[in-house]
């Protein structure tokens, strides 16, 4: 770890300098950069708390329905309301999922279900003799952190989208003049590899600091506020600072000259809609990609407040509904753009929440999910993994409230987006170190 | 002293105390040719005038004339030839008293002349100078902050262009009464009580020095060691707190703070003012950041605030009502017992809507659909508020296992335990006892939660290290043995003052810090487990966090939030509230609640945290490297910039209903003249006066180029606020 502060640190003295190596702190340049040209994005919508895959998508065969709504009682989701599947017959989507179930209904969206944080594959017997077990399952700090970095502990510094920034970097962007990176809602594990860091962005607010003292002073004031930054007295807060700071001062010029005079798109984003607003910035990026000079890019947005342990029916149908619209409206964004099948967006969450309710009609923490894939590269309209089955007690039961235990490794899931990337199977397994304890790297959903 | 003083000055500046009259023979009193001697005079009329020859400003001289020649000896007396002068020049009675004027006359000679009244031609005269009056020193204060001082002395006789002199230097006079002078100068003071001699000395003419007076002041800590405990403890030094803490030491400022009483938010009325007359949000921040900007219990107010991001709750779900009565329990407790604390966080009910203690029911089967008890908060509260994930040395270290495994510190059984032993709670009623029906569907915002027994849960629940809740157990008793069971677990001291120093002091405390903390913790001297005062005084004063009062470079420190950041500016530039009638009175203040609307921008606002971890979560590392830095989890190269704008906003177009004076005429404009010394003052109020040289040194630069005094002020205050030195207190 010395080491890599070390490293990092001397990249921030460079760049906090206006170094004109051309040295960047998220890859350096290679002379043996394959050259690609086409572009391939991959967008993450984190569902932060926890998203209860249970009534995400629902069994709507009659035998099947009957035992949901038996045991979910207060929670069941009314048969008639559920938004079948063409091609899934046996199951049907939240009601407020109208636009995931049009675009799985075209062929642009897949569902990889009861997937989940795993060490290797792992059964009911298996969890309860605790063998080879993620860390602290069902803590959401801790689970966050694993979908985030395809580790077994949330202790693992790097994300797999960090980890493949820094393979890819160099060979894909050359000439990116942003990290391969961005994140629209903070920072994150995700973001983060060995070498790279991301680039941050405030939705709607791509350009750099305001100031108000007029042109001149206003351009020395920037000058003297940058030579600040070059000042070391050896404090490491102050040197990160320094280096946040300075990459912040760089990245909003070029990201400001670069989206000055892009056309406003036609597609209209929902309003009052916070993923919405992320999502439509990076469309708004995915648009100047050629002016930032990058060809593979990856996105993090994200969206909170899904620990629903009480009243859950009202605060979980609120939250797909502003899920539902603003995908299917990034979906359009990457139409208009002419990328639609050059992006690929998926969803992350904590853990699913349990299949029983709790006694303040919620759902407490729990494990295996149901994630949405979508993009026209997605080989849509089908549902991947293993559904499991929804028995308290039973065998995808880690305990007697309904936590499934995951069929699939949220590091497959993730492995399978990478591949489509552009990560070779020879890069595998340094991006995720226990891909090979599973039966298959790569799900096929994309 | 008196004595000596006057004849030091007697000998530098008197003139001869009597001088020769001017004589002035008039012979007879034909036609006004010029008599000679020749002549057979008629007896000439002389007059000689004798006197002292000089007056300083507010005595009196007694002069006497002479006539010769005459049996008519009276004379008039006139001051610059006016018959018993005037009060410019002096006045003169018949008797030749003269009453020097009041000030200094132009030029500072008057002639006094004595008129023969037996032949008005027969005058004598005398040259008078008049003086400024020997000043007079009878006692003095020194009070300022290294190397700062301002000096008052009090005695009388000062006129303008008086000067005080301090330990041989001449202080900067900044105002002169006849009774009182002020001046500023800079000193080298030990620590410790140094006896300061003043003199003051009048200019010319006559210009004269008082005798000593001494001042005593008391430096019981360096400016930086009182700024930085300041910073540590306040939500942003002032020049005036930094002056009281160097003259009452550190702890004898904790000790005071530890002993006021508590500012507490008024509770929201039943009917709400108007600016939350439909959201009732503004009121509470409006009485937040009111007492947050402006109490005096700022150490109280400090600790309460951390707790608030431990025990996070939030308006994004919880009613505001609650939120302030939940304000006010972290308030009340901030200086009491831990275990006092989470019991008071467990019943209250904002805590209870926010993690679903509130209303939640023993597992049992309802409408033929079988329900658990919710473990929303029995999981947070080990998890988040007292424990952590993993088995804790004292030092805040995890402990490990034979395969260097961390250990969990309770199992997914423990949490429904504790969740189980939490059932049975719901509003209470009104008068604040147990509702007759489960849940209670009237809120009691405010008062703690009561339990009603036929919604507990009475089976047996093993909990952590064993203990057993008996079966049969009301919901009181299984409550108070599980905060039990958890504030006695081992984990709970180094946790939760790891979290502490971690928001007050430093986000990187040496494991041995933490542990000589957590000892406290553990027993503060009296067999006390929990006692916050002293765990709180033990992380103030700790060696680790007072390692930058004399090191600059001592490693440390922690990233300002945007909160605290914020409240530094506005209490440091002097930012006072605008509306038109102050008092806890939110109708009046209502852009107080629109303060956090600036910090919001950085993704903070005051008990609006969008989930229980907080705005920031402790355990984050700074990307690339191993440095866990909680406050970082917010820096980002997009909220860096937002800052950068916040910043420019502050010192340009100001807080919306809050005024400031940064101006060429404000405090700072009139110093702004040399650059150095405003940049120094800003040092001090935001620096604790450790300003880096190199980093003086290019903010003085810069701003020596501007020639408005008032955009020097913002200039300089901006390069200040914007660099990661400022933004990284250590």
């Amino acid at each position: 770890m010395r080491v890599n502060r070390r490293s990092f640190i001397r990249c921030a003295s460079l760049a906090a300098a206006g170094n004109a190596m051309g040295l960047r702190p998220f890859g350096a340049l290679n002379a043996l950069a394959q050259g690609a040209t086409d572009y391939k994005a991959l967008v993450c919508v984190f569902l932060y708390g926890g998203n209860d895959a249970n009534n995400t998508l629902v069994p709507y065969d009659t035998a099947g329905y009957g035992n949901y709504a038996t045991i979910r009682g207060p929670l069941a989701i009314a048969q008639n309301m559920l938004l079948p599947l063409t091609s899934a017959p046996n199951f049907a989507l939240n009601p407020n999922l109208p636009d995931i179930q049009t675009l799985f209904n075209n062929k642009n969206a897949a569902i990889v279900t009861n997937v989940g944080t795993l060490v290797e594959p792992t059964t009911r017997a298996q969890f309860l003799a605790n063998q080879s077990l993620p860390s602290n399952l069902f803590s959401h700090p801790d689970q966050q952190l694993e979908w985030q970095n395809a580790a077994q502990s949330g202790s693992t510094p790097t994300g797999w989208a960090g980890r493949i920034a820094d393979a890819l970097s160099t060979s894909y962007n050359p000439n990116g003049t942003v990290p391969m990176i961005t994140s629209v809602a903070g920072d994150t594990l995700f973001c983060n590899g060995q070498s790279s860091t991301p680039v941050s962005v405030s939705p709607g607010n791509l350009g750099g600091a305001s100031c108000s003292e007029g042109t001149t002073e206003c351009g020395a004031q920037l000058a003297t506020a940058q030579a600040l930054l070059t000042f070391d007295t050896g404090l490491t807060l102050v040197q990160a600072d320094d280096s946040i700071t300075s990459n912040a001062y760089r990245y909003a010029q070029i990201l400001t000259a670069a989206t000055k005079s892009v056309a406003k798109l036609q597609t209209v984003f929902p309003s009052n809609n916070g993923l919405a607003s992320q999502l439509a910035q990076i469309a708004q990026i995915i648009q100047v990609r050629a002016a930032l000079g990058v060809n593979r890019q990856i996105f993090f947005a994200g969206i909170g407040n899904f620990d629903t342990h009480s009243d859950q029916l009202t605060l979980q149908n609120a939250l797909l509904a502003q899920i539902s619209p603003a995908l299917a409206a990034f979906y359009a964004a990457t139409q208009e753009i002419g990328v639609a099948s050059n992006v690929t967006t998926f969803t992350m969450s904590d853990f699913s929440r349990t299949f029983q309710p709790n006694s303040n009609t919620g759902t407490d923490h729990a494990w295996g999910s149901h994630h949405i894939v979508l993009g026209g590269a997605v080989n849509g309209g089908q549902m991947y993994g293993t559904f499991p089955t929804l028995a308290l007690g039973g065998p995808d039961d880690s305990g007697s409230n309904g936590r499934w235990v995951p069929t699939t490794g949220s590091v497959q899931y993730a492995a399978t987006l990478a591949q489509w990337f552009g990560v070779t199977t020879a890069q595998l397994p340094t991006i995720f170190p226990n891909i090979g304890s599973f039966k298959t790297s790569n799900l096929g959903f994309v | 002293m008196r004595a000596s003083g006057f004849s030091r000055a007697c000998r530098r500046t008197f003139f001869p105390a009597v001088a020769f009259a001017v004589l002035t023979e008039i012979v007879g009193c034909s036609s006004g040719s010029n008599t000679t001697s020749t002549q057979n005079p008629p007896p000439a009329i002389t007059v000689a005038v004798t006197g002292s020859s000089s007056a300083r400003l507010g005595t009196t001289v007694q002069f006497t004339a002479t006539v010769t020649g005459s049996s008519n000896t009276a004379v008039t007396w006139q001051v610059n030839g006016v018959s018993g002068g005037a009060a410019a020049t002096g006045t003169i009675s018949s008797a030749g008293l003269y009453t020097a004027p009041a000030a200094i006359p132009n030029p500072n000679m008057v002639t006094i002349t004595a008129v023969s009244q037996a032949s008005v031609g027969a005058t004598g005269s005398l040259a008078e100078s008049i003086l400024n009056p020997v000043p007079t020193a009878s006692s003095a204060t020194v009070v300022g902050s290294g190397p700062s001082y301002t000096v008052t002395v009090t005695g009388a006789g000062f006129v303008s262009g008086a000067q005080v002199q301090v330990q041989g230097t001449t202080a900067t006079t900044t105002a002169v009464s006849p009774t009182q002078i002020t001046a500023t100068v800079n000193l080298t003071l030990g620590m410790g009580t140094t006896t300061v001699p003043l003199t003051v000395s009048n200019p010319d003419p006559g210009g004269t020095t008082s005798a000593a007076v001494n001042a005593g002041v008391t430096i019981t800590a360096t400016v930086a060691a009182a700024a930085r405990l300041l910073d540590q403890t306040t939500f942003g030094p002032t020049l005036t707190d930094i002056q009281h803490v160097e003259n009452v030491g550190l702890a004898g400022y904790l000790n005071e703070q530890f002993q006021m009483q508590p500012t507490t938010l008024a509770l929201i009325a039943a009917t709400p003012p108007t600016p939350c007359a439909t959201n009732l949000i503004p009121c509470l921040q409006s009485e937040w950041w009111q007492a947050t900007l402006t109490a005096p219990d700022q150490l109280r107010q400090r600790v309460a605030f951390a707790l608030a991001e431990m025990f996070v709750v939030s308006t994004n779900s919880v009613n505001s009502r609650a939120v302030v009565a939940f304000q006010n329990t972290l308030v009340n407790d901030a200086f009491g017992n831990f275990s006092t604390l989470m019991n008071d966080v467990t019943l209250s009910p904002a805590m209870g809507a926010y993690l679903n203690m509130l209303n939640s029911n023993k597992p049992g089967t309802v409408n033929g659909v079988v329900q658990i008890a919710n473990e929303n908060y029995a999981r947070e509260l080990m998890q988040l508020f007292s424990m952590g994930l993993y088995l804790l040395n004292p030092d805040g270290t995890p402990q490990l296992d034979g395969n260097n495994n961390m250990i969990p510190a309770y199992t997914q059984d423990q949490v429904q335990a504790f969740a189980r032993a939490y059932t049975g709670w719901t509003y209470a009623t009104a008068t604040g006892g147990s509702a007759t029906k489960f849940p209670n569907g009237t809120a009691n915002y405010t008062m703690p939660m009561a339990a009603v027994e036929s919604a507990h849960d009475t089976a047996a629940k093993t909990l952590l290290n064993g203990a057993i809740l008996p079966a049969g157990q009301t919901a009181e008793q299984d409550l108070a043995g599980a905060l039990q069971n958890i504030f006695n677990h081992p984990n709970v001291g180094p946790f939760v003052c790891k979290q502490l120093i971690q928001h007050l002091v430093a986000s990187n405390p040496s494991a041995a810090y933490v542990s000589r903390v957590s000892a406290v913790f553990a027993n503060n001297g009296n067999g006390v487990r929990g006692d916050m005062k002293a765990v709180i005084t033990g992380i103030l004063l700790d060696q680790e966090a007072r390692a930058g009062d004399t090191d600059v470079n001592a490693p440390g420190g922690h990233l300002r939030e945007p909160v605290l950041w914020l409240t530094d500016l506005m209490r440091g530039l002097g930012f006072t509230n605008n509306d038109v009638v102050a008092g806890n009175d939110v109708v009046a203040n209502a852009s107080y609640s629109t303060v956090g609307n600036y910090t919001s921008t950085l993704s903070q606002k005051p008990y609006a945290s969008g989930s229980v971890f907080n705005f920031f979560p402790p355990e984050y590392v700074i990307p690339g490297t191993a440095t866990n830095a909680p406050e970082f989890s917010l820096e980002n190269t997009a909220s860096a910039v937002l800052r950068l704008s916040l910043a420019n906003t502050v010192v340009y177009s100001g807080i919306s209903g809050f005024k400031v004076d940064l101006s060429a005429t404000s405090t700072l404009g009139t110093i702004a003249s040399n650059p150095g010394n405003l940049v120094d003052t800003l040092g001090m109020m935001f620096m604790h006066g450790q300003i880096p040289a190199d980093m003086r040194t290019s903010i003085v630069n810069h701003i020596s180029t501007l020639t408005d005094m008032g955009q020097r002020v913002r200039v300089a205050t901006y390069l200040v606020i914007t660099s990661s030195q400022y933004k990284i207190e250590h």
